[in-house]
């Protein structure tokens, strides 16, 4: 009875007035929370349309330039395992939408951006991103994310509407040799390449432990290796993308199997006996792109073909950005 | 009569009697559990190994008489072969390449005391003035990089040239600096760059070493025959040091009485015990030894014509500035483009005398560095010349440098400035270049700041520009090892190193 008479004793509200009481606490609570925990305002905003999520489209600058600089220095704290301070940074919806002190990134705005002054503060600094032990962002990497911000941070805008930006460092990878593959690429020709290796020590190798290209060096045993030779060799042609032949007794009576190395990339044929009829075998060869004359007799007009063709032909000459050394 | 054979034997016999004597029980039990341990532990490591696969290790065995035989790279390289210029000293960036008009303009005043804060000098006390550069500098090339005027033939070739401004080290004294760029440590007992690429990558020719090295400036290094040295590596990578005048190669040539063949048979008999001293002990030096005995054999032949800078026209000796039988820079750099050409593998040259204190005349910024400058200007500019008209700048790898750089203070020794103006070793900046062997000409990277004291841009550590070399000659560089102490020890160290795919063409 001691509750009933409780109840009695309350103040008594009718129900769309409850009702009324309960929306203006929540929408109270909810606008305090927005306040606070501006990331939160931003999910509410997009959730009910007032902002719409940003879209990376590929090949904009966000996407080509941006994103891989976040993937590779960032993510590792602020992705999808881990989100410390609430901000992802893995997408440009996480990025735009900021951590748990709000946004990170102010669009055209690179001082109130605090993602630009953390990336920018002295390595020693407790506040600096990335943080200390992991590796620092380039100059020109920050340099690349501020380009960005201060060109609207949009994900729309084309790699090309972004001028100046530093140009983006080659990516170094270092995979590791599949080699049943290698063994597979190198089968077809690898008896043969083990028969010629040891008739001619030293002198037939593969390009790399990762091809089944092979190159030869027949310089090293000088006028012993001549035509015959090079014939016997030319078993694996097709795989030959590297030929020194300099100080051989090779002759034009090599020609036209030096024109079935299809793949040959560089030639070297210094003082041999070679003469025109090789070089015009050569033109054939379309992926020759270096060929080394010095001290044989090919006429200019064969080796300005070559040259016209792409090939750096080097006969010894000097070529115009050294002429004035001997001055 | 008792042969050579039957005293190994022996003393074999001996050894083993003595070592079996000494092992007690007690002495069993006591060391059985932790050898118990560890086969378990080697055991246990193997397994987990080969059942996750574990990353591929390169496979760098050879058959033991051939150490030096060519092994392909990991990846296509872009450079074959290395020719590394070492300015033995540290030459002043200051003078040469790191154009710093700010520091022109506060010539004179006295040095920030920041940047004496929490640094150490090998020379300088008190408060050093702050020096501009001493030559003039100007724009040179299509690539329009700043050089001064001490250099004005390799000045013609700036556009093949990629200066990197931004090196640094943390050794502030000549040998162990020069050891941690030859080394990647600043220690003893590591192996040098050309042994770890001669390791690696063996020599296609057999009748020369694989790894040379040529002294000029009339003296050894600081670092010592250990900049050449092969550490942990086995002895037969280490550099072989050539002589520049003379014989080339000191008792090289047969004495007058002594024939080839003669050779030969004695080489022959020396085999026979060295080959049973290796049966009897299993030392792999010992087969190191033979592999050496024969390549000096070959080498007599083809050693003694490849070092002779005679059999060069006079034309060329002239290009390079070069003279018969002098010990000079420029012989070495013929040289080296001789060896080059004979697929020698790594070339290292070390002149010497850079070191500008400016304390002696010879020592000083206006005289011993200018005469340095002209020892080394026409022979490095004939040396790219003459390896671009043979299409082999493709893929030799030239670099140039110090093993540190030089202060943008003028050197003063307890409150007196030095008598010539000279510069005391600055550890946190020094420029570098390199040339051909893939690397992009015309270009500089990293930057120091204003007063060119510290790398401020694009930082570059010595470990990095390893990984570089060792890239473009077709390896990563976590994966040239070898194995010593329980480690897979590697040039680069532990630390992480980067290539520097910025300067890569």
């Amino acid at each position: 009875m001691v509750a009933s008479g409780n109840s009695s004793n309350r103040l008594r509200l009718s129900a769309p007035v409850y009702c009324a009481c309960v929306a203006l606490v929540t929408t109270l609570g909810v606008g305090v929370a927005m306040l606070l925990r501006p990331a939160l305002a931003y999910s509410i905003r997009s959730v009910v349309g007032l902002e719409k999520p940003p879209q990376a489209a590929p090949g904009s600058f966000y996407t080509v330039r941006v994103a891989p600089l976040f993937k590779e220095h960032c993510i590792g704290c602020h992705g999808k395992s881990r989100h410390k301070a609430e901000l992802r940074l893995d997408s440009l919806t996480g990025a735009m939408r900021g951590g748990k002190h709000g946004a990170v990134i102010l669009a055209g705005n690179l001082k109130g951006s605090e993602l630009v002054t953390r990336l920018t503060l002295p390595p020693g600094n407790d506040k600096a991103m990335p943080p200390s032990g992991k590796p620092p962002m380039s100059a020109d990497e920050v340099t690349v994310i501020k380009l960005w911000i201060a060109a609207g941070a949009s994900g729309a805008l084309p790699v090309a509407a972004i001028k100046g930006a530093p140009a983006p460092v080659p990516k170094i990878e270092f995979p590791e040799i599949d080699e049943a593959s290698v063994a597979r690429a190198r089968a077809p020709l690898a008896p043969m390449v083990k028969q010629l290796q040891a008739r001619f020590p030293g002198v037939l190798s593969y390009e790399s432990r990762s091809s089944a290209d092979v190159q030869i060096n027949a310089s090293l045993l000088g006028r012993s290796f001549g035509d015959k030779e090079f014939a016997a060799l030319a078993s694996v042609r097709e795989r030959i993308v590297w030929a020194d032949l300099s100080g051989t007794s090779i002759s034009d009576a090599s020609a036209l199997t030096l024109a079935e190395c299809k793949h040959l990339r560089t030639l070297r044929l210094a003082n041999t006996g070679v003469t025109d009829p090789t070089a015009q075998a050569l033109m054939s060869l379309s992926a020759l792109k270096s060929l080394t004359v010095v001290g044989t007799s090919l006429t200019e007009s064969h080796l300005a073909t070559l040259r016209s063709k792409g090939v750096r032909v080097y006969d010894g000459h000097e070529t115009s950005s050294n002429s004035n050394a001997t001055s | 009569m008792k042969t050579p054979r039957d005293l190994d034997v022996k003393i074999d016999e001996e050894l083993q009697r003595q070592l079996l004597q000494a092992q007690t029980r007690r002495h069993f039990l006591q060391t059985c559990t932790s050898g118990l341990g560890a086969l378990f532990l080697g055991a246990a490591a193997q397994k987990a190994l080969s059942k996750d696969g574990g990353p591929p290790r390169l496979d760098f065995t050879r058959a033991p008489a051939q150490p030096l035989a060519a092994l392909p790279p990991q990846f296509t390289a872009k450079a074959r072969r290395v020719i590394y210029l070492h300015m033995a000293g540290a030459p002043s960036q200051l003078e040469l390449f790191d154009h710093k008009p700010v520091l022109t303009q506060f010539d004179g005043k006295d040095c920030p005391a920041s940047f004496m804060t929490g640094k150490r000098f090998a020379f300088i006390t008190g408060i050093p003035k702050l020096m501009g550069t001493r030559f003039p500098f100007h724009q040179a090339g299509k690539s329009g990089a700043w050089i001064s005027d001490r250099l004005p033939r390799l000045e013609k070739h700036i556009d093949d040239l990629c200066f990197i401004k931004s090196v640094h080290t943390d050794q502030f004294n000549h040998a162990p600096a020069q050891l941690l760029v030859q080394t990647g440590n600043a220690r003893l007992g590591y192996p040098s760059l050309g042994s770890w690429v001669t390791y690696g990558l063996g020599t296609e020719n057999q009748n020369l070493p694989g790894f040379i090295v040529l002294l000029s400036g009339g003296k050894t290094p600081d670092g010592g025959k250990q900049l050449w040295g092969s550490g942990f590596l086995p002895s037969v990578y280490q550099g072989v040091q050539c002589r520049s005048h003379g014989e080339p190669v000191l008792y090289l040539n047969n004495p007058p009485e002594i024939s080839r063949p003669l050779r030969r048979r004695m080489l022959d008999a020396i085999d026979d015990i060295n080959h049973q001293t290796h049966s009897n002990f299993g030392n792999p030096e010992t087969i190191s030894r033979i592999a050496q005995y024969e390549m000096a054999f070959r080498m007599q032949l083809d050693a003694t014509d490849a070092l002779d800078i005679r059999h060069e026209p006079a034309a060329m000796q002239a290009l390079y500035g070069a003279k018969p039988g002098e010990a000079s820079f420029a012989n070495n750099c013929l040289v080296a483009r001789r060896l080059a050409e004979r697929d020698v593998r790594f070339i290292q040259l070390y002149h010497w005398g850079w070191d500008s204190h400016g304390d002696s005349e010879f020592y000083s910024l206006n005289v011993g560095f200018t005469d340095r400058c002209r020892e080394i200007d026409q022979p490095i500019a004939a040396l790219l010349a003459d390896l671009k008209s043979r299409g082999m700048l493709d893929d030799t790898l030239v670099v140039w440098g110090g093993e540190f750089g030089r202060t943008s203070m003028r050197e003063n020794r307890s409150g007196q400035q030095n008598p010539y103006a000279g510069r005391d070793h600055n550890p946190s900046a020094f420029t570098i270049w390199m040339a051909g062997g893939g690397v992009k000409g015309g270009m500089s990277y990293g930057e120091t700041d204003d007063l060119g004291y510290e790398a401020v841009k694009d930082p570059v550590e010595i470990r990095d520009l390893h990984a570089t070399m060792l890239y473009q000659l077709g390896f990563d560089h976590h994966k040239l090892n070898y194995p010593y102490q329980g480690l897979d020890q590697k040039l680069t160290g532990v630390k992480p190193a980067r290539v520097v795919a910025q300067i890569l063409a």
